[in-house]
């Protein structure tokens, strides 16, 4: 139905796309997948008219087509949903679905649009409050809109890039089968993923990008999990150190009791209560915007009002008063952009943010500027950062390097408490096992890890203890003694 | 790298004051002036001799310390607009202090308490701005410049009363006397020691932000106040300071302009403090920059009054337009710049940190 012919794209000196050729068939699900920097988003911006390729052809149902804009990919039946929805939040679901289908100025286009979204709807099996702003709809339903919006464009090509990415598992599970249905009544889709397990659960063919080349392109049947990975980093698949089983009696480090938060006058977080121990990783999985944020910021800031109580405890006595909350914490937050680093600051200021004005980096209030290069060097080494030099702005590396100077500079000193939020969000294949490894290397050395966590399996992979966020309220499991599933359903607030 | 980004600001601002005052030349050379004739005035006005050099460096003086002012609160992420209410509150202190509120009739002592009088009371005028943040959560942007017309008023009042002149109904202070005027360092000129502290304090404020403690945290707080936050900086505590040193300085330099220029305070008071913004933003928030910058704009001031001066029926305000200009076209200048550094590396950085 779709076939692009050896489409080559640079950026600069940068290539982003060299050669790839890939078909894609009407009536079956395909994946594209490779790592962070591989070309998936600049393959797919070409296909949806977001970027002129510099070489190359794309054929539309055997013809040649030119696809110079949005406009002209929806035109010709291409609808994209895009990672992070590209929604008007004061609109309502059927206004945006309506903006998106350009014929909004006169109501007889509008009627035509809405009837189009009703019968999508229908095939789909779906019930959409399309009336509501989006604003009030939940990630999953938000996720809905933009597919239907794609497929006023007619359903010919859905192109989906990361479609999982803030889905708990039962919604993963209702995504696959509106896309089997869409596959099976002639739409072709298109799913760009890094999750391995979750493009051999539906695709039929997949091709496989590796810094700019297709390393492989073709059916999807005989290959194991272990020779996609192997394809996709060109070497092997880093392993996940191996975990000896938690201390018995380890002493607490965090406690959290009875905590609750308001947030203008909604309550955040209800009656909260948790412990973590040395020696252990206890996993707090959720849906995104469950009171995830508010138990961040109350354990990283006790002056933000909360009702409750909060003990952080330390085997070591004399950190100085004024700063050592902080110096006895390792925070990895989910934002690293915004919360974790200063991007427009260097390499050497955004390692030293946490200890600049310790000795020996600073004496008398002066910094003390020798001694910050060697240190940052010494764990530019230690974690394996890459970047051009010292002075380089932190905005300018790449997520994951920018992921580990934020490992580097909290896991350095051997923290007795870590704090990680979404510590994987937006890294690939090894930069996540780096960090993962690094989280269970600290527990291993007796830290008390506190892993907030958007991505199941990532999470249960390395916990001792896994509880449940949901609207605020905490609720505990026995993992390793409970199943995924129902891990899955308290996720979506259904008691089990 | 560094350097030639340096160099490249530097050469950027350079431009800009050049490519300003010869547009505004232009327009008058199509106004049917003399442009030449103009700008040799104006150049004689402002470093003709030693007497013009002396008033541009005197005119220079609260132009800095009000611009250090701004750039030291903007560098923090400390929007303080309000230098022209703190500047005529140290003013006023200063004056009191110099006149009708006098501790000592000892000379060295009246001149130190009356200087830093008018700087403490600057800083506390602008910390009332902060406490409102930080307590009641009125922003500082807003605070700051709602207090300059407090603070107008207020000196006007008590210009009328406690602090007024014997024999006039005007809101105007009794004149300091000869003695308790600041020291000058040429003499029969206004060029007084104020000047000199004000070049001093530009150099200290830049060791400050560049090599300690104080001066990083203030910057990250300023860029990313979140992440500061989170690396354990306090946050509350530092902008309190800067708000404090920042309304400080502007109250310095209404001190000096009351104790080495004036030597009595109406409430018309000149608008150094809002002049200090443009002068901060010229200089790029650098304090080194900052001192260029408020060079220029003070000896553009000085030379625009040799201009009206002359038969060519020009208003010395010409140096307004040309300060107004020159941030319009640096403004522009620095667009096109960012512009073109941003656009290719963005897209490569888009391309290679794919899915965000």
């Amino acid at each position: 139905m779709m076939e692009i012919r050896n489409i080559s794209k640079r950026f600069g000196i940068f290539r982003a796309l060299h050669n790839v050729s890939m078909r894609v068939q009407a009536g079956e699900i395909n994946a594209v997948v490779g790592e962070n920097g591989a070309g998936k988003t600049t393959l797919m911006n070409i296909l949806f008219g977001l970027l002129p390729p510099d070489a190359g052809t794309i054929l539309f149902n055997g013809a040649p087509v030119r696809i110079t804009s949005p406009a002209v990919a929806r035109r010709m039946g291409i609808g994209m949903v895009h990672q992070h929805f590209k929604l008007a939040p004061a609109l309502s679901a059927m206004e945006n679905i309506i903006l998106l289908a350009g014929r909004g100025l006169i109501s007889g286009g509008r009627r035509l649009v809405a009837a189009r979204a009703a019968e999508w709807q229908n095939r789909l099996g779906w019930r959409l409050p399309l009336d509501e702003p989006v604003s009030r709809l939940a990630i999953g339903q938000r996720q809905r809109v933009e597919i239907i919006q794609a497929l006023c464009a007619g359903g010919k090509l859905l192109i989906l890039d990361e479609p999982t990415a803030s889905l708990a598992p039962m919604e993963v599970e209702d995504l696959f089968a509106a896309l089997r249905s869409l596959a099976a009544s002639g739409t072709a889709v298109l799913f760009i993923s890094h999750k391995l397990a979750q493009v051999t659960e539906i695709c039929r063919r997949i091709t496989i990008l590796r810094r700019g080349d297709a390393v492989y392109t073709g059916e999807l049947a005989g290959l194991t999990h272990a020779m996609l990975a192997e394809k996709m980093i060109g070497g092997n698949v880093p392993q996940a150190i191996s975990r000896p089983p938690p201390p018995v009696g380890g002493e607490a480090r965090l406690a959290l009791a009875d905590v609750t938060v308001k947030r203008e006058a909604s309550i955040v977080l209800h009656h909260v209560s948790l412990q973590v121990h040395s020696g252990q990783i206890v996993g707090i999985a959720g849906v995104e915007g469950n009171g995830q944020s508010a138990l961040v910021e109350c354990i990283a800031d006790p002056t933000l009002p909360a009702a409750g109580k909060m003990t952080l405890s330390t085997t070591r006595d004399s950190a100085p008063q004024r700063t050592g909350r902080r110096q006895l914490l390792a925070i990895i937050p989910e934002d690293r952009r915004t919360d974790g680093l200063v991007p427009g600051l260097s390499v050497t200021a955004n390692m030293l943010l946490k200890r600049h004005h310790q000795p020996p980096f600073a004496r008398w209030g002066f910094l003390r500027f020798s001694t910050w290069r060697s240190f940052t060097l010494r764990r530019m080494q230690e974690f394996d950062i890459r970047c051009p030099d010292l002075d380089t702005p932190v905005g300018a590396l790449s997520g994951g390097n920018q992921q580990k100077l934020v490992l580097a500079r909290e896991l350095s000193d051997s923290p007795e408490f870590i704090l990680a939020v979404n510590p994987t969000r937006g890294l690939d294949i090894t930069a996540t096992a780096f960090v993962m490894n690094q989280l269970v290397r600290a527990r291993n050395a007796g830290a008390a890890v506190l892993l907030i966590h958007a991505d199941l399996d990532e999470l249960l992979a390395v916990s001792d203890r896994v509880a449940v966020m949901y609207e605020g309220q905490l609720s505990d499991t026995d993992w390793p003694h409970t199943s995924r599933e129902s891990i899955g359903r308290l996720m979506l607030g259904v008691r089990a | 790298m560094k350097i030639r980004q340096s160099l490249l600001s530097v050469g950027a601002t350079v431009m800009a004051c050049a490519a300003a005052f010869g547009a505004v030349l232009l327009v008058l050379w199509a106004c049917g002036y003399p442009p030449l004739g103009i700008l040799h005035r104006w150049l004689i006005g402002a470093v003709g001799n030693s007497y013009y050099i002396s008033n541009s460096l005197a005119e220079t003086c609260p132009l800095l310390l009000t611009g250090l002012a701004a750039g030291i609160a903007f560098r923090s992420g400390v929007l303080n607009i309000g230098a022209q209410g703190q500047f005529l509150i140290g003013a006023m202190v200063s004056v009191g202090l110099a006149t009708r509120w006098q501790v000592t009739p000892a000379v060295m002592p009246t001149i130190v308490i009356a200087v830093v009088g008018g700087a403490v009371g600057g800083g506390l005028w602008a910390v009332l701005a902060g406490a409102l943040e930080r307590w009641r959560g009125v922003p500082v942007v807003l605070s700051t410049i709602l207090l300059n017309f407090v603070a107008f008023y207020l000196v006007e009042i008590i210009l009328s009363g406690p602090l007024q002149a014997h024999g006039t109904s005007a809101p105007q202070s009794a004149e300091i006397q000869g003695r308790y005027w600041l020291p000058v360092l040429i003499k029969f000129s206004s060029l007084h020691i104020g000047v000199l502290l004000a070049f001093c304090l530009a150099a200290l404020l830049y060791v400050v932000n560049r090599q300690t403690v104080f001066g990083f945290q203030t910057l990250v707080t300023g860029l990313n106040p979140r992440a500061a936050q989170l690396a354990g900086i306090p946050v509350a505590r530092q902008q309190m300071t800067v708000i404090f040193v920042s309304g400080g300085l502007a109250g310095l330099g209404g001190a000096f302009q009351v104790l080495g220029v004036t030597h009595f305070l109406i409430a018309n008071f000149g608008s150094y403090g809002y002049a200090g913004i443009a002068v901060a933003l010229l200089g790029r928030l650098n304090p080194l920059g900052i001192a260029f910058s408020a060079l220029f704009f003070g000896m553009l001031d000085t030379g625009a009054l040799r201009v009206e001066e002359s038969s060519l029926g020009l208003p010395h305000n010409i140096a307004d337009v040309v300060k107004g200009t020159v941030l319009l076209v640096m403004l522009l200048l620095l667009a096109f710049i960012n512009r073109r550094r941003i656009s290719p590396t963005a897209k490569v950085d888009a391309a290679a940190t794919e899915g965000r």
